[in-house]
């Protein structure tokens, strides 16, 4: 009763040799598939099943044994669109990359595909790091699809399409003609991050903008052990705005095919999104270890079992070729001893196996682009005509960005930025204020208030050859969207073995000591959800002098290495002028042009002062109030540096290490929380280079910030900081 | 227990001197297909097959131009097919390099018997009629044929300072394992013979041959159309990977799409045989490669693609040749004591 699989192979070969076939279960109008082409796609689908049947006998030797049997309809799709489409997958897509690539020519989809159930290092898509679904040479960036966290980004390639044929980019990948697709289970377009991506794609369409996205919903009518209620993906997508909904049945070639070209060609000739309700049935269960009997009933998997797919499939072989039903099981047999020879093959292949293997491509291939050059003076006077009464004077933090924006658009053209709010209010803050004046709405624009779809967009784009700088309004806001950059963005490189990058400066406005409006969640002090994350980067700009300089090596690792760089930039700073007294015009700065500034490197922290007796290491927030300590401290005769890390993750141990090293003591200055926190990192870096017993802290409480004055309370201060330096030296 | 196998089926200047006499050495018993080829060859006034193998003397000028070669290399190669043990061999695919793709053809049953030495005859013809050009071989592998990444490198700077030179025409013809064979006008060959470093036989020109597989024969194709008609290509019977390392499976393909390539682009676009060999060896995982005759020199190009794979973990020549001894992964048709392991 358990061994499904079993059961399922044995049933096909068994009913097919005795023409017993299920009826058919649609009754669309007539589609045919001629008859060479339905032959193609049952071989994509026997391949498929029988490398799930595979992988369900060789348990031990292959993983994450999620499978697609059922879903086998899917190769229709890769029938009905270009290799050029890019495609992200379901989990249950094997036959639609098997299809795909038998496509292409040239490739080896069989092997490839018993390389990855293997975990082999060969691999050719991940290279042994995950059994994903992929394909550099046929725009498939690989994916698991898990938690639908790849719809945000399918809605963001197909817009950049648009985008990127508006504005004529030299080194778009997808052709202007292209559509994309993305694919998931029916339980999986429930999920909140799924329904963003629809609402995003149905907004963006509902004003005419260019979508050409297909959502392709496999409907199995379960998710794990939970029933889709009947009716419900119908009910749900049939009637939304601008979604144009189209029903196939995934069992039926046929059906499929009409399905699936239909939808193409909406998506391809209208610019606008669809979504295609698949009709697909799961066998198996929902994974190796998943026993479907301990949930749903024996008739229902029965039931389920006898619409197999690959049943249908021959049923219209037999129908429209003239094949018999032996014809049919002996091809399936001759799949079946290929399979297993290619798969002793796989297994023979080495798995990765160092640590630093593994590893190679958590950052992606460095070197893989060169910038452009400088633009000339004259392109830089016009660009700046209407600022040079601003640009003569010293400017604060959120000028020197928005000035170093303005540059680094005018030299990348294929930098685009967008957020909420940014373009015709330009900012909450006004830092991004007059961009899109510059440079139009088709580089600068205003999202709709969706966090996921923000940075979906600036993985989907990046695909498509932009780099994007997408705007987080406040850090809080960035929670209900970090899997887009911790499941996705981050982990892109790894999975596709450095071949694909969705390289971004993301800007987030945060940090506590913002007053006015107050309040934790535009006061956000934690930092940590960002500072774990492998392969990404985190900055943090304190001042205006170092701001410009750090987003143009952001933006420069983001083009030419593919870089994630996360920019936290302290909104209590962005407009502040003075430092000590009133109109000091201590935190202010001149905005120098890229030609004449000094290159701030990736991992360069700020050394202020030459003290010996204290080294106060700090940034954002920290830094400006340390320096404001640092007056009355050196009045009171402690010899004190103050470090500004400017680059958070990954922390520069060396640097920081080198920039302490002749200090007596070590000050760490954090205004995120106690715990979670740098400071605890940065202690241990200091202890595990000896200098523990030097090092102290001050950081803000295990807390969140209140309103008003209290939030004072609970966060390092000046009077605060100038105790603990004093502590530290007694 | 039967074994899988793939196998290959040999291109132009595979019958050499050496090769006098195939067809009565190996094939006195299939007589009567040499009789049908030499029926189709009195018909169009052509030197019949058995003579031409009969012949006493190898004659470079006769047995090697295209007219001739072409056919007499189809009747030694299928015949050797025709061999092949099939108790003891499962024939799982089969390939070919460039005119052995018109072989490979008629062995996977897109093409009947007569089908194929239609075209393969009209296509020597044609060639040797029409051709322009030349061929120019030149190793890329080192000693233990692995790549050279510097002559590699050299193939790529050498193409693309051709490419805007206006007065030459290079291409790269084919990529034959470790070899790169260029094809190129008269112009472009002595251009080529002046940069390509001298080693050994190489670079080595190959006599009696066009720039096959490049746009120098872009005027062949609507010749070629109109001398090989549509309706004899059929669905096939044994999978085979052209020219592009693409399968063609069996009643999975347009008829169509088949001709539109075997009589387009494979005929003025680069023919890669490495890649044919990779996805062959990769997608069907023979326990057998064989080769058919006439002629061995088809050997050393499949096990320089397989190397070049890493095709189980085979690590180079050395590796090659113990292996070829201890459990031979290639069989070649054309090589007795290997013959008599594929025809039983």
């Amino acid at each position: 009763m358990f061994d499904r699989p079993t059961i399922i192979d044995e049933a096909f070969v068994r009913r097919v040799t005795a023409q017993d076939f299920p009826v058919a279960r649609n009754h669309a109008a007539a589609f045919q598939v001629p008859a060479h082409k339905l032959v193609d796609l049952f071989d994509s689908q026997i391949m498929s099943r029988h490398l799930d049947l595979w992988a369900r006998r060789s348990k031990g030797k292959t993983f994450y044994s999620i499978g697609s049997s059922g879903h086998e309809g899917t190769a229709a799709m890769a029938a009905a669109t270009r290799a050029t489409d890019m495609a992200f997958l379901h989990y249950r897509d094997g036959a639609f990359l098997i299809q795909r690539k038998k496509q292409a020519g040239g490739l080896t989809p069989l092997y490839d595909m018993a390389l990855s159930f293997a975990a082999s290092a060969d691999d050719p898509i991940s290279g042994g790091r995950h059994k994903v679904l992929g394909c550099a040479q046929t725009f498939v960036p690989p994916q698991t699809s898990t938690i639908a966290s790849h719809l945000p980004k399918a809605v963001g390639a197909a817009h950049s399409i648009g985008m990127a044929h508006r504005l004529k980019l030299e080194g778009a990948l997808l052709p202007n003609d292209g559509i994309i697709l993305c694919s998931f289970g029916d339980a999986s377009a429930n999920h909140s991050t799924s329904q963003g991506a629809f609402n995003a794609a149905c907004w963006a369409a509902y004003q005419h903008l260019p979508m050409p996205i297909i959502f392709l919903c496999e409907d199995n009518g379960i998710g794990i052990s939970v029933r889709t209620p009947g009716g419900w993906i119908e009910a749900s997508f049939a009637h939304r705005p601008a979604l144009h909904y189209i029903g196939c049945d995934g069992a039926d070639l046929n059906d499929a095919m009409r399905g699936c070209e239909e939808a193409v060609g909406y998506a391809r000739a209208r610019r606008r999104p669809v979504f295609l309700h698949m009709r697909t049935v799961r066998l198996m269960g929902h994974a190796g270890a998943d026993v479907e009997a301990s949930y749903s009933a024996l008739a229902d998997i029965e039931a389920a079992e006898a619409q197999d797919p690959l049943l249908h499939s021959a049923r219209i072989l037999v129908e429209q070729t003239g094949m018999s039903g032996d014809e049919i099981v002996a091809r399936y047999q001759d799949m079946r001893a290929r399979v297993d020879r290619v798969a002793q093959d796989a297994l023979a292949k080495p798995r990765l196996e160092t640590a630093a293997e593994v590893m190679v491509p958590v950052e992606p291939k460095f070197g893989a682009k060169t910038s452009p050059p400088l633009p000339n003076a004259a392109a830089r006077d016009a660009l700046f005509a209407k600022d040079a009464r601003n640009l003569a004077k010293p400017v604060t933090l959120a000028k020197s960005i928005n000035f170093a924006l303005a540059d680094l658009m005018l030299r990348y053209p294929n930098v685009s930025l967008f957020g909420e709010d940014v373009a015709k209010k330009g900012g909450v803050y006004g830092v991004t204020q007059g961009l899109q004046d510059k440079f139009g709405a088709a580089r600068v624009f205003d999202t709709l208030l969706d966090e996921q779809t923000i940075l979906g967009l600036a993985i989907g784009m990046g695909h498509n050859g932009f780099v994007s700088i997408p705007e987080i309004q406040f850090l809080a806001y960035l929670h209900n969207a970090e899997d887009q950059i911790r499941g996705e963005a981050a982990t892109l490189s790894f999975f596709s073995n450095q071949q694909y990058r969705n390289p971004m400066v993301l800007r987030i406005a945060g940090l506590p000591y913002q007053k006015g409006f107050g309040g934790h969640f535009h006061n956000d002090n934690s930092l940590a959800v960002l500072t774990d994350i492998p392969g990404i980067i985190v900055a943090c700009p304190s001042n205006a002098a170092d701001a410009p300089g750090m987003l143009r090596e952001s933006v420069r690792m983001a083009h030419e290495d593919g870089r994630v760089v996360v920019l936290v930039e302290p909104i209590a700073l962005y407009h502040t002028t003075d430092l000590s007294a009133p109109d000091d015009g201590g935190w202010t700065a001149p905005y120098v042009a890229p030609d004449a500034a000094q290159i701030i490197g990736f991992g360069e922290p700020a050394v202020y002062g030459m003290g010996t007796e204290l080294a106060i290491i700090t940034y954002g927030n920290g830094y400006y109030l340390s320096r404001q300590a640092e007056v009355e401290l050196r009045a009171e005769g402690v010899d004190l540096r103050i470090i500004d890390l400017r680059w958070l993750h990954p922390l520069n141990d060396k640097a920081i290490i080198a920039a302490v090293a002749d200090c007596k003591n070590v000050l760490i200055v954090d205004e995120s929380r106690r715990s979670g926190s740098l400071s605890e990192k940065l202690m241990t870096i200091l202890t595990e280079a000896g200098r523990g017993d030097a090092a102290s802290r001050i950081t803000a409480e295990d807390c969140f910030i209140p309103l008003g004055p209290a939030a004072e309370l609970v966060l390092p201060s000046k009077a605060s900081i100038i105790d603990a330096a004093k502590a530290a030296v007694a | 227990m039967r074994q899988t196998a793939l196998v290959v089926c040999p291109g132009r200047g595979t019958y050499n001197t050496t090769e006098l006499g195939y067809l009565k050495t190996h094939h006195a018993t299939r007589g009567d297909l040499v009789e049908r080829l030499d029926a189709l060859r009195r018909s169009t006034g052509q030197i019949p097959i058995s003579e031409l193998d009969g012949t006493e003397k190898f004659s470079p000028a006769t047995h090697m131009t295209g007219d001739n070669a072409s056919l007499l290399i189809y009747a030694c190669a299928l015949a050797d097919f025709a061999a092949i043990d099939r108790d003891r061999y499962d024939i799982v695919a089969v390939t070919g390099n460039s005119m052995g793709w018109y072989l490979a053809l008629t062995a996977a049953g897109v093409l009947d018997f007569d089908g194929g030495a239609r075209l393969v005859n009209n296509m020597g013809s044609l060639m040797h009629q029409h051709g322009a050009g030349g061929q120019i071989v030149w190793p890329i592998v080192d000693a233990d044929w692995n790549v050279d990444s510097g002559k590699e490198n050299l193939v790529s700077a050498l193409l693309a300072e051709a490419s805007i030179n206006s007065s030459i025409q290079v291409h790269i013809s084919i990529r034959l394992g470790g070899m790169v064979v260029f094809a190129a006008d008269d112009a472009g060959l002595k251009w080529l013979s002046e940069r390509l470093p001298k080693d050994d036989r190489f670079p080595m020109r190959l006599m009696h041959h066009a720039a096959f597989h490049s746009p120098l024969l872009d005027h062949i194709l609507p010749m070629a159309q109109a001398a090989n008609p549509l309706v004899d290509f059929r669905s096939g019977a044994i999978s085979a990977i052209d020219g592009q390392g693409r399968v063609w499976s069996s009643q999975a393909f347009d008829v169509a799409d088949i001709y539109g390539y075997t009589l387009g682009t494979q005929l003025n676009r680069t023919y890669d045989f490495t890649r044919s060999i990779q996805v062959a060896a990769a997608e069907f995982a023979p326990d057998r490669i064989i080769l058919l005759g006439p002629g061995t020199t088809l050997g050393a190009p499949v096990a320089q693609a397989l190397i070049a794979s890493g095709w189980r973990g085979l690590s180079g020549k050395a590796d090659f040749l113990a292996r070829q001894i201890s459990e031979p992964l290639i069989l070649s048709m054309g090589i007795a004591d290997q013959r008599t392991l594929v025809t039983g």
